[in-house]
């Protein structure tokens, strides 16, 4: 019998098994990757639609009223199980003993000292969404679940109806408009008087320190300031005035609220955000909710221990930083680049640079952070305060944490990026257009300065920008070099010199970190903490994708230019 | 024509502004790293001492029985036996007035003092004992002038002859001075029987305070009294009562040289001359006890000194022969002592040539001062057992009889038999750390033993901070080596797909999703780890560890079902379809592993995980099985290939393909079983040997884990280890990939044997990177490591990284402190391990470079 040669090869030498696990390890990561972003936009895009509040009655005749915020499988202690009815320990032992519980929010931290309740399916008597619940989200004690009973208007007690009620709505407004110029008399008027007389006792120190304090100089200054604070003290009386009249106007203009319990509690319209019928809203309305909250979200400043209201300083001085850095990061990265491409001869020497630039590039970022706190902060800054900003000490100007070394920190952080990718553009241009620069007479640095750099133009672009991502999505070095969670001032104001880059600012980053660490109720803080996630990604994202784009068109720009 | 000066100067300035700058990079890094070390140093660097200042007959014609010094150390203050007070500006050496104790001319038989100098008592012949208070202190007078009619006392200070003047910031002036109070005499021993040794302490509250203290008479009784004063509301009078009691055995003519008393008055410490230390419990007041007897030096040597250090805890023992020892009392399980303590030698310190003489201790930390009877002063901490500071003789001979260290640690004053007094100004600021302290064992107070301990601030004054940097190195240790088992599987299985595998459209797809993974913020990994993704893990963590097992498994699974498909259909699914496949086999036993979950946990953990981690409940064998089941088939799956190849080689190859794979899975199913029994006896025998994973590598379930944290750091650190190691593969030249297939090698084959042992150094090079990353990764570490310095390598525990350590501690830490200095050094630690990791994988990967070029 002819042995017969085998149709088929060896089914080892495929590998087929080990290929499904190497290709299942990449399944796993893109599955990583989808699944994480998906979990980030879908928390973050509902956090802000308004829920139906639910009314819970258990079987201990307890009864919730809240949005229901989440629900989880749990186990419950085997003491919790030994206490529920017959009926259902069998359900859960027939679930491997699961149950499911559901998290109410239900807001009134005044008056419970809780936010959040867990009901346990179990225990449930009876669910109802009521028309007359309302929403009401306030300045203070976090969200209200109830209903509104009354209100008043300068005075006078009408029916409350319904949250689009034209009397509701207008006395809503005029509160708030009163609330609000306020705030800006306090925040304005008042804090540039408090700059002035912080300036001039600032300068009579001044003279203090270079003349002594038994100069005429002296002298004569502190009269001057003596005179200069009587005229504030009289714009502020006026000012304080003014701010205590709006103030007991807003005081006649209150609503009564009256949780599922029966307790009431008066707060006035100037402290009401915004109120709204959850069981009664249509599709039009929601949105604008909806809409609303996101507006807030950008625009307004935080409350509530940074779990509420908006990021708007986060997302200034995270940009702040990040355009400081900028500043920074590209001529520094640019020569390096131009200095390894263009100057040094190959050898030992850019070896070094190369591995210099590359352990720059590995070094932690809480490294940079340390050396930024104990270089730029301590060292650099204490000169800087010694020498110019004597008479603010002991209290450090520059000589702690801030918006410029933060930016420095940074920089050094993402010069590498800058370096590689302005390395990459460089190579790119092609030589014979340095060779036919030079062979027209020009000058070396004039080669580089209309004919490299310009080509380059666009690789260093999408350095810059690869290194403005990776910054700002950075936040150990920061938590060390300026980053607070409260900044009260802007880096950027009205008062001279407008830019105040020694002061400390308040970063995005940093932002979910606080408010979902160190804030009293992790659990209030997380759908903001979701919200500012997805801003941050969508930032980042925004900032990668364009230097992507722009490195493509580019390749398309330039391929094929070659002669 | 000549070229214009402005393009030459442009040409020269961009010239050397481009060269200046581009080394301006090896600058940075090595500025970092000598900026780092530079903070870093002086943790080493002991203490220095600066100037000396002598002053001659202080005191005239008695020895001083103590010396104190002010905390500015401005004055210096001595007592002697007939109750004067002897003061001195420490810089000049001006003699000032003081007042003085006034002991009513009986000749004094016993002195005592606190810590801090303050408090002394005097004992006397008659049997009699006073206390008194001795006050040097500044305060700081509203007045920005100085009073009229001072003299000039060195560069800045003043005196009326009777307390110092010295401006201070703020344009205020401090004045020091001493202040006395003496108490009347109160009667303790029987008429006539000398008082030989006092210790006292204040307690109570303010409105009953009450003063405890013990005393030992020449009879060789020792009592313990205590006097409460009560103040009468209506009438305002105060009443003083004093009762006693006598500590029992204590044998009699023993030659007492010092009673110590703690600050509770719980605890005295009878100590004879040669060293045989009585301690007695005396927490119930009325009814002391002896609890333990122990001989602290050997025979023939008598003390030199005994005191407490600051906190009670420790007891320094320096004896005649120049011996300091420091004993800590500890509770030591069968202690054969009254109260379960016992005194235990904790730190020897380096002796002295010449006995001790005397000792003082500080009032802020660990250090004290000790001086010899050749005169040397050596300054010396205890916890860190080094000697800061060796300070010779001013002259010889001289005899010191009397030593003080100043309250700020930054000066000691030392007084002669003859009344000369020596001020030196030292600084010791960081006494506490030395190599040893921070990479070593140590011994803390309180402890039972030396240990690694980080911990570096605590509510009390007495607390001693512990730097020790290994149970934070073991944290960043353990958080890079279980997130890197987690990604480097995921990481290169994927890396290799991409590169060898998937097609060069898909690859286009496949890669910038993964690399967006690099993109991500750490802060936002953090934040989902710990507060979505650890209590999630937490109710599901048995479907979380099976899914390791299945996912793997049904990879396996579906690739051998995956070989029953005939040839053609095989070949036209072989590109995007399979690969969807793929996704579909990972949800699928992904999902079955959720199912499966609460089975597993009952079958493996008997039903809660978390109690058998503990080791409550249930076996560790099954779990043993499972940890070692991989190795064993792979271990069976080589041993058995060529027996497979000799016998079954012709069935595998065919005679069809679906017979051979039918073969092959049958195969599989017969290696599974056959390791499967032999990891069962494996497992039996590990246990058999105490080899349990429980209590090594699984134990107590806390909710923010290693798990968690090796997952999230997954997401930072595959996208990195991916991005190069398939760069790597993907710049092995094409002809060889061509050549190998071309021999009629399969695409698998070609991968294993010629495209990965190319590749290998650029592989092993983005580890490297990868693992630079993993080390100094903050911001996960920070939010879902938990962030207890811990040394062990249980999975379902937390963890403390050097780096996330630096973050939570560095803003509060002071400038210049120790624990500033110690963050500096943990930064540096980092620094130094993530500069030769990647120095060491840029140096791979340029030289794999060169190889793959030259190919």
């Amino acid at each position: 019998m002819p042995t017969k040669t085998p149709r088929t090869t060896d089914m080892r030498s495929r590998g087929e098994p080990a290929l499904w696990s190497l290709g299942g390890a990449l399944a796993i990561g893109i599955i990583m990757i989808i699944g994480f972003l998906i979990l980030v936009l879908w928390n973050g895009i509902v956090t802000f639609v308004p829920k139906p509040i639910a009314i819970v009655t258990e079987l201990d005749g307890t009864v919730t009223a809240g949005e229901p915020f989440r629900a989880e499988t749990f186990k419950p202690a085997p003491d919790m199980l030994a206490a529920l009815p017959a009926e259902w320990q069998a359900k859960i032992s027939a679930n491997d003993g699961y149950a499911h519980r559901t998290l109410y929010r239900i807001g009134n931290f005044d008056l419970y000292g809780e936010d959040f309740r867990w009901v346990s399916d179990f225990s449930i008597s009876k669910t109802e969404y009521r028309e007359e619940m309302v929403f009401v989200e306030r300045l203070e004690w976090g969200p209200f679940v109830g209903t509104i009973k009354s209100f008043t208007v300068d005075g006078v007690e009408h029916a409350f109806t319904s949250p689009r009620d034209p009397v509701f709505e207008n006395v809503h407004e005029v509160s708030r408009d009163r609330w609000r110029k306020i705030a800006d008399i306090e925040h304005d008027e008042i804090g540039a008087i408090n700059y002035d007389l912080e300036r001039g006792r600032l300068d009579v120190r001044k003279i203090e320190l270079e003349s002594g304090k038994q100069s005429p100089e002296y002298i004569a200054a502190q009269k001057s300031l003596e005179s200069q604070s009587l005229a504030l003290q009289r714009d502020y009386d006026a000012y304080a005035k003014q701010v205590q009249e709006m103030r007991s106007k807003n005081a006649l203009n209150t609503l009564t609220l009256v949780e599922v319990g029966g307790r009431e509690t008066t707060i006035e319209f100037s402290e009401l955000v915004r109120a709204y019928a959850a069981n009664d809203l249509s599709v039009l309305q929601s949105v604008a909710v909806y809409f609303s909250r996101w507006w807030e979200f950008l625009s307004d400043e935080p409350r509530e221990a940074n779990t509420e209201g908006g990021v708007f300083p986060a997302i200034f001085g995270t940009a702040a930083m990040t355009l400081l850095m900028v500043v920074a990061v590209t001529p520094f990265g640019v020569i390096t680049a131009l200095y390894l491409r263009e100057y040094a001869a190959q050898g030992r020497l850019v070896s070094f640079v190369r591995i210099s630039v590359n352990n720059l590039a590995g070094v932690p970022s809480i490294v940079y952070g340390v050396f930024g706190l104990g270089f730029f902060a301590y060292v650099l800054g204490g000169s800087i305060d010694a020498l110019f900003y004597a008479e603010h000490l002991p209290n450090p100007t520059f000589g702690t944490g801030g918006l410029m070394w933060a930016s420095l920190t940074l920089a050094l952080l993402t010069v590498p990026v800058v370096i590689v990718a302005t390395e990459e553009a460089l190579a790119a241009v092609p030589r014979s257009m340095r060779e036919g620069s030079l062979a027209c007479g020009a000058s070396k640095w004039q080669t580089i300065r209309y004919i490299v750099l310009p080509r380059a133009m666009p690789g260093i672009m999408t350095g810059v920008i690869l290194a403005m991502a990776r910054g700002a999505g950075e936040v150990a070095p920061l938590m060390l070099v300026g980053v607070v969670k409260l900044a009260p001032e802007l880096p950027i104001d009205g008062f001279f010199p407008f830019v105040h880059l020694e002061r400390s600012f308040m970063h995005l980053g940093f932002h979910i970190y606080d408010v979902g660490f160190q804030s009293r109720n992790a659990e209030a803080g997380k759908p903001m903490v979701f919200v500012t996630t997805m801003l941050l990604i969508a930032l980042i994202a925004t900032m990668n994708t364009t230097a992507i784009v722009i490195r493509n068109r580019l390749k398309r720009k330039f391929s094929g230019s070659q002669f | 024509m000549t070229t214009a000066r402005s393009v030459i100067v442009a040409d020269k300035v961009a010239d050397w502004t481009i060269r200046i700058g581009g080394i301006g990079v090896i600058v940075a890094v090595f500025g970092i790293m000598a900026f780092l070390a530079q903070v870093v140093v002086p943790l080493f660097t002991g203490a220095a001492s600066g100037d000396m200042t002598a002053t001659t007959s202080v005191v005239r014609e008695h020895p001083p029985l103590m010396n104190t010094v002010d905390e500015y150390k401005a004055l210096a203050v001595s007592v002697d036996k007939t109750g004067e007070v002897h003061a001195f500006h420490v810089k000049t050496g001006t003699r000032l007035t003081a007042p003085s104790f006034d002991l009513e001319g009986k000749p004094l038989t016993a002195f005592t003092r606190t810590l801090n100098g303050r408090d002394v008592a005097f004992g006397f012949a008659d049997g009699t004992l006073r206390l008194g208070a001795l006050k040097v202190g500044g305060a700081v007078t509203g007045a920005d002038v100085m009073p009229p009619g001072l003299t000039q006392l060195g560069e800045s200070d003043f005196t009326d002859g009777r307390s110092i003047y010295t401006h201070v910031a703020g344009n205020q002036i401090r004045r020091v001075s001493v202040d006395i109070e003496i108490e009347d005499a109160q009667k303790i021993a029987p008429e006539g029987v000398a008082i030989t040794a006092i210790d006292y302490r204040l307690g109570g509250t303010l409105e009953r305070p009450t003063k405890s203290f013990v005393t030992v008479d020449a009879a060789g009784v020792a009592r313990l009294s205590r006097t409460e004063s009560r103040t009468n509301m209506l009438t305002g009078q105060t009443t003083t009562t004093l009762t006693s009691s006598e500590l029992p055995g204590l044998p009699p003519g023993v030659p007492v040289y010092d009673v110590l008393m703690t600050d509770k008055a719980d605890q005295v410490y009878v100590v004879d001359r040669n060293g045989v230390i009585y301690r007695y419990d005396t927490r119930n007041f009325s009814q002391p006890a002896l609890a333990e007897r122990a001989e602290l030096l050997p025979d023939g040597v008598t003390v030199g000194a005994v005191r407490f250090l600051i906190g009670e805890q420790s007891l320094v023992v320096a004896g005649s022969d120049g011996s300091v020892n420091v004993y800590f009392r500890l509770q030591t399980p069968g202690s054969p002592t009254g109260d379960g303590f016992t005194l235990t030698r904790a730190h020897t310190l380096e002796p002295h040539d010449a006995g001790v003489v005397a000792m003082d201790a500080s009032q802020r930390g660990k250090m004290f001062v000790t001086a010899d009877a050749e005169g040397h002063i050596w300054l010396r901490h205890s916890t860190s057992e080094q000697v800061l500071l060796k300070l010779a003789p001013p002259r010889l001979p001289v005899q010191y009889s009397a030593l003080s260290f100043a309250p700020r640690e930054n000066g000691i004053v030392a007084m002669t038999d003859n009344g000369d007094a020596y001020a030196w100004d030292i600084e010791a600021p960081h006494p506490e750390t030395t190599l040893t302290t921070i990479f070593g064992k140590v011994w803390y107070e309180g402890y039972p033993e030396p240990s690694y301990t980080w911990q570096s601030s605590s509510g009390t004054d007495a607390f001693e901070p512990k730097f020790s940097l290994i149970p934070l190195i073991f944290g960043t240790i353990k958080a890079t080596v279980y997130s890197l088992l987690f990604a480097i599987p995921i990481a290169l299985g994927a890396a290799i797909y991409t590169s060898e595998f998937v097609h060069y459209k898909v690859r286009s797809v496949v890669k910038p999703t993964m690399e967006l993974m690099a993109s991500l913020p750490s802060v936002v990994l953090g934040f989902i780890a710990a507060l979505i993704l650890a209590p999630i893990v937490e109710t599901w963590i048995a479907a979380v560890l099976l899914a390791f097992v299945v996912v793997p498994a049904g990879l396996f699974f579906s690739a051998y079902i995956w070989q029953l498909l005939p040839g053609p259909v095989a070949l036209r699914l072989g590109g995007v379809p399979k690969f969807s496949l793929m996704f579909v086999a990972v949800f699928v036993f992904g999902y079955a592993a959720y199912l499966a979950g609460p089975a597993f946990e009952s079958l493996f953990f008997a039903g809660d995980l978390k109690a058998w981690a503990n080791g409550n409940i249930g076996s560790s064998m099954p779990v043993t099985v499972l940890l070692i089941f991989p190795f064993v088939f792979m271990g069976v799956y080589i041993a058995s290939e060529g027996y497979v190849t000799g016998v079954f080689g012709s069935i595998l190859r065919g005679p069809n393909r679906v017979h051979a794979g039918l073969t092959d899975m049958a195969r599989w199913l017969v290696t599974l079983v056959i390791s499967g029994v032999l990891s069962s006896t494996g497992a039996y025998i590990l246990i058999a040997l105490g080899l349990d994973p429980r209590g090594g590598i699984v134990d107590t379930y806390m909710q923010r884990n290693t798990l968690i944290v090796g997952f999230a750091m997954g997401f930072a650190v595959i996208p990195i280890i991916y991005t190069i190691a398939e760069d790597a593969l993907n710049s092995v030249p094409e002809h060889l990939r061509a050549a190998s297939l071309g021999c009629g090698a399969t695409p698998w084959q070609t991968a294993v044997s010629v495209i990965l042992p190319t590749a290998m150094s650029g592989v092993f090079s983005a580890i490297m990177v990868g693992m630079g990353r993993a080390v100094g990764e903050t911001m996960i570490v920070v939010m879902a490591a938990g962030n207890t310095p811990l040394l062990d390598w249980n999975i379902f525990n937390g963890l403390r990284a050097l780096s996330a350590n630096i973050a939570v501690e560095l803003p509060e830490a002071v400038r210049d402190s120790t624990l500033y200095r110690m963050l500096f050094l943990a930064a540096l630690t980092l620094f130094i391990i993530t500069f030769v990791v990647n120095t060491f994988a840029e140096v791979v990967r340029q030289r794999f470079r060169k190889r793959a070029a030259q190919l």
